[in-house]
């Protein structure tokens, strides 16, 4: 069983801050993403407290217009995902708030004690009201990864292991494997080539729609 | 063509890990921006991350397309984004990176830059303050700190004479008057002892 994902990536992560800049330098595409990095893992922790889907798509949209319209209050000390966290977090207690407020909606749409840690829910256990199709879709994303990645050669593998999993930079990649830089990031392009081959075709399918 | 293509994958793949410089992450972020094949590979590669790190962010992953699309309309309904001010020169404070790594302070100030010059002007304004008091107290100290070392110089003090001056004041007789009439109802000093030109007003109100 994987670990859960931990609030941050371990390591500074420039790319996010060179997007914040361009997006405060009034460059919307480089917030779009910032989105498309984050969307996943800010729906999963929204997930975490409410538990109807589609509210669940919308407390994430208005967590990326709130970040949008703060974002020259984001000064970097902390990492993007930790700040954003935050945000998504408030966003969602406010959106609860205001559903209990209107007395509108059955507890049942929200989660019985409006937990809001990442890591407190069995991995395989269902986290919205997904219906079987999608489950299933998921599932088909993940084996077609995993399976990517069993059938990668070893040195494409330890690469992408080592930069995905474990965090480290490209320096200490090349340090650990023993091999020059670009040759790090050689492989781990090669190790994302090879795997989003698999998954690219089946996202297509799934979503009927293209970037 | 197709080693351009493979090089411009390449390079989205090594913008996601945050590993481009200079001119090459001008042209990553150029491509990436406009071009819907690189922004399907941004997904793609970030997606793949994800799930490598746990198979629960492959939920609901066949609806980021739409999610996005949704998300770049309420976008366009923002105000645009101007903060030159606010360029935060986020790399050079985060990651310390040198100024031939192409950033130049010069050009992107810190976001607190204003601040911190008031804060140096207040403090250099502080400094002086806190200079002339203690000058101040120093001349005025002088006196008593020099006697020691007067003391120990054995050269001979010069006689000095003491002409007592009593210095003119200028009296309303008739004020005298009214104090002496109603000097019991004066105050006692707060020095406890006798303080010659310190005279006590003091106020009763009505009683309730």
């Amino acid at each position: 069983m994987k670990e859960p994902v931990p609030p941050a990536q371990p390591a500074t992560d420039h790319s996010d801050l060179l997007l914040v800049e361009r997006t405060l330098a009034g460059d919307q595409h480089a917030f779009e993403l910032l989105v498309i990095k984050y969307q996943r893992r800010i729906q999963r922790l929204i997930s975490r407290m409410v538990r109807d889907s589609d509210l669940v798509e919308d407390i994430a949209q208005e967590t990326f217009i709130r970040a949008y319209r703060a974002l020259h209050q984001f000064r970097g000390d902390a990492q993007f995902y930790t700040w954003l966290y935050r945000i998504a977090v408030n966003t969602a207690k406010k959106f609860l708030l205001d559903l209990k407020r209107d007395r509108l909606v059955t507890q049942t749409a929200l989660q019985p004690d409006g937990e809001e840690d990442e890591t407190s829910r069995p991995g395989n256990e269902p986290i919205t009201d997904e219906t079987p199709e999608s489950v299933l879709a998921a599932r088909e994303i993940a084996q077609a990864v995993n399976a990517a990645m069993e059938a990668l050669p070893e040195d494409l593998r330890q690469a992408v292991t080592l930069r995905e999993i474990e965090g480290l930079t490209y320096e200490d990649i090349a340090t650990a494997m023993d091999c020059p830089i670009g040759t790090v990031r050689s492989r781990i392009f090669r190790a994302r080539e090879a795997i989003s081959a698999r998954v690219r075709p089946l996202l297509e399918r799934q979503s009927g729609k293209r970037w | 063509m197709t080693q351009d293509m493979s090089n411009t994958r390449e390079l989205v793949s090594a913008l996601a890990d945050g590993q481009l410089r200079g001119e090459e992450l001008a042209r990553a972020l150029t491509l990436i921006e406009h071009s819907e094949e690189a922004r399907a590979h941004w997904h793609a590669y970030h997606l793949v991350g994800d799930v490598l790190r746990s198979d629960e962010l492959a939920a609901g992953s066949a609806r980021d397309v739409a999610f996005a699309a949704r998300l770049r309309q309420r976008l366009q309904q923002e105000a645009p984004m101007e903060h030159p001010e606010n360029a935060m020169n986020l790399l050079a404070a985060g990651l310390n990176i040198s100024r031939a790594e192409g950033l130049n302070r010069a050009e992107h100030p810190a976001a607190n830059d204003a601040s911190m010059r008031w804060k140096l002007v207040a403090g250099l304004a502080s400094l002086a303050t806190a200079m002339v008091v203690g000058w101040h107290l120093t001349s005025s100290d002088g006196k008593a700190d020099g006697a020691p070392q007067l003391a120990q110089t054995n050269a001979p003090v010069p006689p000095v004479a003491v002409v007592e001056a009593t210095p003119a004041m200028i009296r309303d007789p008739r004020l005298d008057q009214l104090l002496a009439a109603h000097q019991q109802f004066g105050g006692t000093s707060a020095l406890q002892m006798p303080a010659g030109f310190v005279r006590n007003a003091t106020f009763e109100p009505p009683a309730r």
